[in-house]
Protein backbone atom coordinates (compact mmCIF):
# COMPACT_ATOMS: atom_id res chain seq x y z
CA UNK A 1 0.00 0.00 0.00
CA UNK A 2 1.00 3.21 -0.80
CA UNK A 3 1.56 5.89 2.11
CA UNK A 4 -0.76 9.46 2.28
CA UNK A 5 0.15 11.98 -0.31
CA UNK A 6 -1.02 15.25 -1.76
CA UNK A 7 -1.95 15.10 -5.42
CA UNK A 8 -1.70 18.67 -7.57
CA UNK A 9 -2.87 18.70 -11.13
CA UNK A 10 -2.13 22.20 -12.66
CA UNK A 11 -3.47 23.63 -15.32
CA UNK A 12 -1.12 26.50 -16.25
CA UNK A 13 3.00 26.89 -16.02
CA UNK A 14 2.25 29.79 -13.63
CA UNK A 15 0.39 27.75 -11.32
CA UNK A 16 3.04 24.80 -11.66
CA UNK A 17 5.56 27.32 -10.81
CA UNK A 18 3.94 28.53 -7.66
CA UNK A 19 3.34 25.22 -6.33
CA UNK A 20 6.87 24.70 -6.92
CA UNK A 21 8.30 27.52 -5.40
CA UNK A 22 5.75 27.35 -2.25
CA UNK A 23 6.86 23.30 -1.43
CA UNK A 24 10.11 22.66 -3.30
CA UNK A 25 11.97 19.77 -2.05
CA UNK A 26 8.89 18.24 -0.56
CA UNK A 27 7.31 17.86 -3.86
CA UNK A 28 8.06 15.43 -6.74
CA UNK A 29 6.91 15.95 -10.25
CA UNK A 30 5.16 13.57 -11.66
CA UNK A 31 4.70 13.10 -15.56
CA UNK A 32 5.05 8.99 -16.96
CA UNK A 33 5.13 8.00 -13.20
CA UNK A 34 7.17 4.79 -14.27
CA UNK A 35 9.76 5.80 -12.13
CA UNK A 36 8.25 8.01 -9.43
CA UNK A 37 5.01 5.13 -8.81
CA UNK A 38 7.38 2.49 -8.44
CA UNK A 39 10.11 4.55 -6.51
CA UNK A 40 7.14 5.90 -3.84
CA UNK A 41 5.65 2.04 -3.92
CA UNK A 42 9.66 0.69 -2.81
CA UNK A 43 9.90 3.38 -0.21
CA UNK A 44 12.73 5.12 -2.54
CA UNK A 45 11.18 7.91 -2.59
CA UNK A 46 8.49 9.61 -0.14
CA UNK A 47 7.40 12.95 -1.69
CA UNK A 48 4.85 14.73 0.63
CA UNK A 49 3.34 16.01 -2.48
CA UNK A 50 2.86 14.61 -5.94
CA UNK A 51 2.59 17.73 -8.73
CA UNK A 52 1.22 16.21 -12.09
CA UNK A 53 2.76 18.36 -15.30
CA UNK A 54 0.77 16.07 -17.85
CA UNK A 55 -2.34 18.21 -17.34
CA UNK A 56 -0.80 22.08 -17.71
CA UNK A 57 -1.54 23.49 -20.87
CA UNK A 58 1.35 24.06 -23.57
CA UNK A 59 3.09 20.76 -21.96
CA UNK A 60 2.42 18.06 -24.75
CA UNK A 61 3.87 16.47 -27.37
CA UNK A 62 6.86 17.56 -29.53
CA UNK A 63 7.52 20.60 -32.18
CA UNK A 64 10.27 20.94 -35.05
CA UNK A 65 10.98 24.59 -36.12
CA UNK A 66 13.94 25.12 -38.99
CA UNK A 67 14.93 27.76 -37.14
CA UNK A 68 14.98 26.32 -32.80
CA UNK A 69 14.91 22.62 -34.08
CA UNK A 70 13.60 19.88 -32.13
CA UNK A 71 11.55 20.96 -29.17
CA UNK A 72 10.71 18.10 -26.67
CA UNK A 73 8.09 19.13 -24.31
CA UNK A 74 7.55 18.39 -20.36
CA UNK A 75 5.01 15.83 -21.15
CA UNK A 76 5.81 13.95 -24.37
CA UNK A 77 6.40 10.59 -24.33
CA UNK A 78 8.76 8.33 -25.29
CA UNK A 79 6.07 6.98 -28.16
CA UNK A 80 4.53 10.65 -28.87
CA UNK A 81 8.40 11.18 -30.12
CA UNK A 82 8.48 8.03 -32.04
CA UNK A 83 5.23 8.61 -33.60
CA UNK A 84 6.57 11.81 -35.48
CA UNK A 85 7.31 10.43 -38.65
CA UNK A 86 10.35 13.28 -39.11
CA UNK A 87 12.10 12.53 -36.59
CA UNK A 88 13.12 8.71 -37.86
CA UNK A 89 14.70 11.14 -40.55
CA UNK A 90 15.80 13.56 -38.96
CA UNK A 91 17.10 12.97 -36.04
CA UNK A 92 17.48 8.61 -35.96
CA UNK A 93 19.70 7.94 -32.98
CA UNK A 94 17.13 9.85 -31.07
CA UNK A 95 14.42 7.55 -32.49
CA UNK A 96 17.02 4.13 -31.86
CA UNK A 97 17.60 5.20 -28.17
CA UNK A 98 14.08 5.76 -27.62
CA UNK A 99 12.75 2.84 -29.40
CA UNK A 100 15.01 0.79 -27.54
CA UNK A 101 13.83 2.17 -23.94
CA UNK A 102 11.77 -0.29 -21.96
CA UNK A 103 8.80 -2.01 -23.25
CA UNK A 104 6.06 -0.38 -25.37
CA UNK A 105 3.36 0.20 -22.35
CA UNK A 106 6.09 1.83 -20.67
CA UNK A 107 6.97 3.77 -24.00
CA UNK A 108 3.19 4.89 -24.18
CA UNK A 109 3.50 6.90 -20.51
CA UNK A 110 7.37 7.51 -19.61
CA UNK A 111 8.03 10.95 -20.91
CA UNK A 112 11.91 11.69 -22.83
CA UNK A 113 12.00 14.68 -19.69
CA UNK A 114 11.72 12.41 -16.81
CA UNK A 115 13.65 9.38 -18.18
CA UNK A 116 16.53 12.79 -18.31
CA UNK A 117 15.35 14.51 -15.28
CA UNK A 118 15.80 11.20 -13.08
CA UNK A 119 19.24 11.32 -13.98
CA UNK A 120 19.67 7.61 -13.37
CA UNK A 121 23.45 7.07 -15.22
CA UNK A 122 21.29 3.91 -17.48
CA UNK A 123 19.17 7.24 -18.90
CA UNK A 124 18.82 5.66 -22.99
CA UNK A 125 17.25 9.31 -23.99
CA UNK A 126 20.32 10.76 -22.32
CA UNK A 127 22.97 9.51 -24.53
CA UNK A 128 21.30 10.28 -27.47
CA UNK A 129 20.91 14.02 -26.29
CA UNK A 130 24.86 14.17 -25.24
CA UNK A 131 25.35 13.29 -28.96
CA UNK A 132 22.73 16.00 -30.46
CA UNK A 133 24.15 18.85 -28.52
CA UNK A 134 20.49 19.50 -27.14
CA UNK A 135 20.12 21.46 -24.08
CA UNK A 136 17.95 21.18 -21.13
CA UNK A 137 15.66 24.73 -20.75
CA UNK A 138 14.63 24.69 -16.67
CA UNK A 139 11.98 27.22 -15.45
CA UNK A 140 10.55 28.93 -12.41
CA UNK A 141 8.70 31.47 -11.24
CA UNK A 142 12.12 33.17 -11.25
CA UNK A 143 12.39 32.83 -15.22
CA UNK A 144 13.96 30.49 -17.74
CA UNK A 145 17.67 29.49 -17.77
CA UNK A 146 19.18 26.86 -20.53
CA UNK A 147 21.94 24.35 -19.68
CA UNK A 148 24.38 22.20 -22.22
CA UNK A 149 23.53 18.88 -21.68
CA UNK A 150 26.82 17.89 -20.60
CA UNK A 151 26.79 20.21 -17.87
CA UNK A 152 23.14 18.57 -16.50
CA UNK A 153 23.94 15.50 -14.69
CA UNK A 154 25.47 16.04 -11.28
CA UNK A 155 25.69 12.04 -10.15
CA UNK A 156 23.63 9.72 -9.92
CA UNK A 157 20.01 10.96 -9.31
CA UNK A 158 21.49 14.28 -9.00
CA UNK A 159 21.33 17.07 -11.74
CA UNK A 160 21.42 21.22 -12.03
CA UNK A 161 17.57 21.59 -11.24
CA UNK A 162 16.90 23.36 -8.05
CA UNK A 163 13.61 22.80 -5.80
CA UNK A 164 12.09 25.79 -7.28
CA UNK A 165 12.92 24.58 -10.68
CA UNK A 166 11.60 21.73 -13.68
CA UNK A 167 12.82 20.53 -16.59
CA UNK A 168 10.25 22.13 -18.99
CA UNK A 169 11.62 21.22 -22.12
CA UNK A 170 14.61 20.00 -24.45
CA UNK A 171 15.97 22.07 -27.65
CA UNK A 172 18.12 19.87 -29.61
CA UNK A 173 19.32 21.97 -32.39
CA UNK A 174 18.39 21.96 -36.30
CA UNK A 175 22.33 22.18 -37.09
CA UNK A 176 22.11 18.47 -35.17
CA UNK A 177 19.40 16.89 -37.92
CA UNK A 178 20.55 14.60 -40.52
CA UNK A 179 23.42 13.45 -38.65
CA UNK A 180 23.47 9.85 -39.02
CA UNK A 181 23.77 8.04 -35.41
CA UNK A 182 23.22 4.84 -33.48
CA UNK A 183 22.95 3.03 -30.26
CA UNK A 184 24.05 -0.37 -29.02
CA UNK A 185 22.61 -1.65 -25.71
CA UNK A 186 23.86 -4.61 -23.88
CA UNK A 187 20.50 -5.92 -22.01
CA UNK A 188 19.83 -9.57 -21.09
CA UNK A 189 16.85 -10.09 -22.94
CA UNK A 190 15.89 -8.36 -26.36
CA UNK A 191 13.05 -5.92 -25.28
CA UNK A 192 12.28 -4.47 -21.64
CA UNK A 193 15.46 -4.07 -19.79
CA UNK A 194 18.14 -1.63 -18.73
CA UNK A 195 21.20 -1.33 -20.18
CA UNK A 196 24.31 -3.13 -19.07
CA UNK A 197 26.27 -0.71 -20.57
CA UNK A 198 25.11 1.62 -24.14
CA UNK A 199 26.39 3.20 -26.42
CA UNK A 200 24.88 5.83 -28.52
CA UNK A 201 27.10 7.17 -31.76
CA UNK A 202 26.99 9.94 -34.44
CA UNK A 203 29.05 11.21 -37.59
CA UNK A 204 28.24 14.85 -38.10
CA UNK A 205 30.87 17.26 -40.40
CA UNK A 206 33.89 14.83 -39.67
CA UNK A 207 33.42 14.95 -36.16
CA UNK A 208 32.03 11.78 -34.04
CA UNK A 209 30.37 12.11 -30.95
CA UNK A 210 29.58 9.48 -28.21
CA UNK A 211 27.19 9.14 -25.18
CA UNK A 212 27.96 6.41 -23.19
CA UNK A 213 25.41 4.95 -20.47
CA UNK A 214 25.48 2.81 -17.36
CA UNK A 215 29.77 3.32 -17.35
CA UNK A 216 29.93 6.15 -14.75
CA UNK A 217 27.95 7.49 -12.41
CA UNK A 218 26.18 9.90 -14.77
CA UNK A 219 25.62 9.22 -18.61
CA UNK A 220 29.26 10.22 -20.20
CA UNK A 221 29.73 12.63 -23.11
CA UNK A 222 32.82 12.08 -25.26
CA UNK A 223 32.87 14.69 -28.31
CA UNK A 224 35.56 16.41 -30.61
CA UNK A 225 37.15 13.04 -32.16
CA UNK A 226 37.81 13.75 -35.95
CA UNK A 227 36.11 10.62 -38.63
CA UNK A 228 39.38 10.02 -39.77
CA UNK A 229 40.95 9.41 -36.42
CA UNK A 230 42.02 5.23 -36.25
CA UNK A 231 39.24 3.12 -34.40
CA UNK A 232 41.78 2.34 -31.49
CA UNK A 233 41.62 6.51 -31.17
CA UNK A 234 38.38 6.81 -30.90
CA UNK A 235 38.19 3.33 -28.38
CA UNK A 236 40.61 4.85 -25.97
CA UNK A 237 38.61 8.14 -25.66
CA UNK A 238 35.59 6.80 -24.47
CA UNK A 239 37.38 3.86 -22.03
CA UNK A 240 39.07 7.30 -20.56
CA UNK A 241 35.75 8.83 -20.00
CA UNK A 242 33.96 6.16 -18.41
CA UNK A 243 34.38 4.57 -14.82
CA UNK A 244 32.32 1.55 -14.57
CA UNK A 245 31.58 -0.54 -11.46
CA UNK A 246 31.37 -4.25 -11.09
CA UNK A 247 27.68 -4.35 -9.80
CA UNK A 248 24.82 -7.28 -9.35
CA UNK A 249 24.64 -6.84 -13.37
CA UNK A 250 27.81 -7.86 -14.43
CA UNK A 251 31.84 -6.60 -13.70
CA UNK A 252 33.50 -3.65 -14.64
CA UNK A 253 35.97 -5.61 -16.94
CA UNK A 254 33.09 -6.93 -18.91
CA UNK A 255 31.57 -3.08 -19.10
CA UNK A 256 34.44 -2.11 -20.17
CA UNK A 257 35.24 -5.17 -23.32
CA UNK A 258 31.31 -4.49 -24.59
CA UNK A 259 31.79 -0.42 -24.61
CA UNK A 260 35.25 -1.62 -26.99
CA UNK A 261 33.31 -3.89 -28.76
CA UNK A 262 30.30 -1.04 -29.35
CA UNK A 263 32.23 1.55 -30.10
CA UNK A 264 34.28 -0.44 -33.09
CA UNK A 265 31.25 -1.55 -34.48
CA UNK A 266 29.05 1.24 -34.66
CA UNK A 267 32.38 3.13 -36.32
CA UNK A 268 31.62 0.60 -38.81
CA UNK A 269 28.36 0.91 -39.27
CA UNK A 270 27.40 4.46 -38.62
CA UNK A 271 27.95 6.08 -42.14
CA UNK A 272 28.84 9.57 -42.40
CA UNK B 1 -10.85 12.99 -5.04
CA UNK B 2 -13.87 12.88 -6.98
CA UNK B 3 -13.16 11.39 -10.81
CA UNK B 4 -15.14 10.78 -13.69
CA UNK B 5 -14.18 8.48 -16.55
CA UNK B 6 -15.29 5.78 -18.48
CA UNK B 7 -14.55 2.05 -18.12
CA UNK B 8 -15.15 0.22 -21.15
CA UNK B 9 -17.68 2.46 -22.25
CA UNK B 10 -19.87 3.23 -19.17
CA UNK B 11 -19.47 6.06 -17.10
CA UNK B 12 -18.57 6.19 -13.59
CA UNK B 13 -18.30 9.06 -10.94
CA UNK B 14 -16.11 7.83 -7.76
CA UNK B 15 -14.44 9.06 -5.21
CA UNK B 16 -10.81 7.81 -5.32
CA UNK B 17 -8.01 7.97 -2.75
CA UNK B 18 -5.38 10.28 -4.30
CA UNK B 19 -2.64 6.90 -3.40
CA UNK B 20 -4.36 4.51 -5.30
CA UNK B 21 -2.86 2.95 -8.52
CA UNK B 22 -5.49 2.47 -11.46
CA UNK B 23 -4.60 -1.32 -10.63
CA UNK B 24 -6.12 -0.84 -7.21
CA UNK B 25 -9.19 1.22 -7.86
CA UNK B 26 -10.55 -1.63 -10.73
CA UNK B 27 -9.77 -4.65 -8.59
CA UNK B 28 -10.84 -3.24 -5.41
CA UNK B 29 -13.14 -0.48 -5.61
CA UNK B 30 -14.70 -1.53 -8.89
CA UNK B 31 -14.22 -5.24 -8.11
CA UNK B 32 -12.68 -5.39 -11.96
CA UNK B 33 -11.04 -8.48 -11.18
CA UNK B 34 -10.07 -9.12 -14.41
CA UNK B 35 -7.28 -7.32 -14.53
CA UNK B 36 -4.57 -8.68 -12.58
CA UNK B 37 -1.55 -7.59 -10.45
CA UNK B 38 2.08 -9.53 -11.03
CA UNK B 39 5.03 -7.63 -10.49
CA UNK B 40 3.57 -3.94 -9.38
CA UNK B 41 6.35 -2.18 -10.69
CA UNK B 42 5.54 -2.37 -14.82
CA UNK B 43 8.19 -5.33 -15.51
CA UNK B 44 5.56 -8.03 -16.21
CA UNK B 45 2.31 -6.32 -18.04
CA UNK B 46 0.15 -8.15 -16.34
CA UNK B 47 -2.17 -5.36 -15.23
CA UNK B 48 -2.23 -3.91 -19.04
CA UNK B 49 -5.15 -1.88 -19.78
CA UNK B 50 -6.05 0.76 -22.37
CA UNK B 51 -5.77 3.91 -21.63
CA UNK B 52 -7.13 6.23 -23.83
CA UNK B 53 -7.07 4.15 -26.65
CA UNK B 54 -2.98 3.36 -25.95
CA UNK B 55 -1.56 0.15 -23.55
CA UNK B 56 -0.22 1.38 -19.98
CA UNK B 57 0.30 -0.38 -17.22
CA UNK B 58 -2.27 -0.04 -14.27
CA UNK B 59 -0.54 -0.76 -11.42
CA UNK B 60 1.80 2.33 -12.54
CA UNK B 61 -1.09 5.35 -12.92
CA UNK B 62 -2.71 6.94 -10.34
CA UNK B 63 -5.75 6.38 -10.58
CA UNK B 64 -6.44 10.45 -9.97
CA UNK B 65 -4.71 10.87 -12.54
CA UNK B 66 -7.35 9.18 -15.61
CA UNK B 67 -10.17 11.60 -14.59
CA UNK B 68 -11.86 12.46 -17.51
CA UNK B 69 -9.96 9.20 -19.76
CA UNK B 70 -11.69 6.53 -21.22
CA UNK B 71 -10.24 3.18 -19.95
CA UNK B 72 -11.15 -0.24 -21.41
CA UNK B 73 -10.17 -3.75 -19.59
CA UNK B 74 -10.56 -7.48 -20.30
CA UNK B 75 -14.19 -7.28 -18.96
CA UNK B 76 -15.32 -5.38 -22.28
CA UNK B 77 -13.53 -7.38 -24.77
CA UNK B 78 -16.04 -9.92 -25.29
CA UNK B 79 -19.79 -8.56 -26.08
CA UNK B 80 -23.01 -10.03 -25.67
CA UNK B 81 -21.41 -13.53 -24.23
CA UNK B 82 -19.44 -13.99 -27.17
CA UNK B 83 -15.66 -13.97 -27.21
CA UNK B 84 -13.97 -11.46 -29.18
CA UNK B 85 -11.95 -12.42 -32.45
CA UNK B 86 -8.92 -12.02 -30.38
CA UNK B 87 -10.12 -14.01 -27.48
CA UNK B 88 -11.51 -16.68 -30.03
CA UNK B 89 -7.72 -17.15 -31.57
CA UNK B 90 -6.37 -17.50 -28.32
CA UNK B 91 -8.79 -20.26 -27.28
CA UNK B 92 -8.27 -21.70 -30.80
CA UNK B 93 -4.24 -21.67 -30.55
CA UNK B 94 -4.54 -22.57 -26.29
CA UNK B 95 -2.56 -19.56 -26.02
CA UNK B 96 -3.82 -19.86 -22.49
CA UNK B 97 -2.29 -22.09 -19.41
CA UNK B 98 -2.56 -20.78 -16.00
CA UNK B 99 -4.00 -17.72 -17.55
CA UNK B 100 -2.47 -14.87 -15.37
CA UNK B 101 -1.21 -12.94 -18.18
CA UNK B 102 -3.63 -13.38 -20.71
CA UNK B 103 -6.01 -10.19 -19.76
CA UNK B 104 -3.08 -7.97 -20.45
CA UNK B 105 -1.51 -9.91 -23.74
CA UNK B 106 -5.50 -9.91 -25.20
CA UNK B 107 -5.49 -6.05 -24.68
CA UNK B 108 -1.81 -5.65 -25.66
CA UNK B 109 -2.44 -7.65 -28.48
CA UNK B 110 -5.67 -5.34 -29.62
CA UNK B 111 -3.42 -2.29 -29.34
CA UNK B 112 -0.90 -4.27 -31.65
CA UNK B 113 -3.24 -5.16 -34.58
CA UNK B 114 -4.92 -1.54 -34.35
CA UNK B 115 -1.96 0.31 -35.40
CA UNK B 116 -0.46 -2.49 -37.41
CA UNK B 117 -3.27 -4.92 -39.20
CA UNK B 118 -0.67 -7.61 -40.40
CA UNK B 119 2.32 -7.31 -38.13
CA UNK B 120 5.08 -9.70 -38.83
CA UNK B 121 6.48 -12.17 -36.20
CA UNK B 122 9.07 -10.11 -35.36
CA UNK B 123 6.51 -6.82 -34.81
CA UNK B 124 4.27 -9.30 -32.97
CA UNK B 125 7.62 -10.22 -30.28
CA UNK B 126 8.04 -6.36 -30.30
CA UNK B 127 4.74 -5.53 -29.63
CA UNK B 128 4.34 -7.88 -26.77
CA UNK B 129 7.53 -7.41 -25.70
CA UNK B 130 6.05 -5.46 -22.32
CA UNK B 131 4.03 -8.66 -21.88
CA UNK B 132 5.57 -11.64 -19.67
CA UNK B 133 4.17 -15.08 -19.95
CA UNK B 134 5.75 -17.76 -18.01
CA UNK B 135 3.93 -21.00 -19.16
CA UNK B 136 3.16 -20.78 -23.17
CA UNK B 137 7.13 -20.14 -24.16
CA UNK B 138 5.09 -17.41 -26.42
CA UNK B 139 4.54 -19.81 -29.63
CA UNK B 140 1.12 -20.55 -29.25
CA UNK B 141 0.04 -16.70 -28.22
CA UNK B 142 2.28 -15.23 -31.29
CA UNK B 143 0.19 -18.04 -33.68
CA UNK B 144 -3.57 -16.62 -32.13
CA UNK B 145 -1.78 -13.17 -33.14
CA UNK B 146 -1.02 -14.52 -37.08
CA UNK B 147 -4.25 -16.43 -37.10
CA UNK B 148 -6.56 -13.48 -36.17
CA UNK B 149 -4.49 -11.27 -38.12
CA UNK B 150 -5.74 -13.72 -41.46
CA UNK B 151 -1.38 -15.11 -41.57
CA UNK B 152 -2.08 -18.33 -40.67
CA UNK B 153 0.40 -19.02 -44.04
CA UNK B 154 3.25 -17.50 -41.92
CA UNK B 155 2.54 -19.92 -38.95
CA UNK B 156 5.95 -21.90 -40.31
CA UNK B 157 7.81 -18.76 -39.33
CA UNK B 158 7.23 -19.83 -35.52
CA UNK B 159 9.59 -22.42 -33.94
CA UNK B 160 8.32 -24.91 -31.55
CA UNK B 161 10.42 -25.51 -28.53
Amino acid sequence: MIYNFRYLAPETREELHAMLADRGAGAALLSGGTDLLVNIRNGVARPECVINVKKVKGFAGVSWSAQEGLIIRAGCTINDLLREPRIREAYPLLAACAHDLASYQIRNRATVVGNVANASPCSDMAAALLCLKARAVLSSSRGEREVPFPEFFKGVKKTVIRPDELLERIIIPAGSAGAPGDYRKLKRINGHDLAIVGVALLKQDGEIRMGISSAAPTPVYVGGLKTSEPAETVVAAALAAVSPISDVRCTREYREHMIQVYVRRLLDEVKG
Amino acid sequence: MKIKLTINGDPYEKDVAENSTLLRFLREDLGLTGTKEGCGAGECGACTVLLDGRTVNACMVLAVETDGSAVETIEGEAKDGRLSAIQQAFDRHHSVQCGYCSPGMVLSVRELIQRNPKPSVAEIKQGLEGNFCRCTGYTQIIEAVLDVTGQVESKGEVTHA
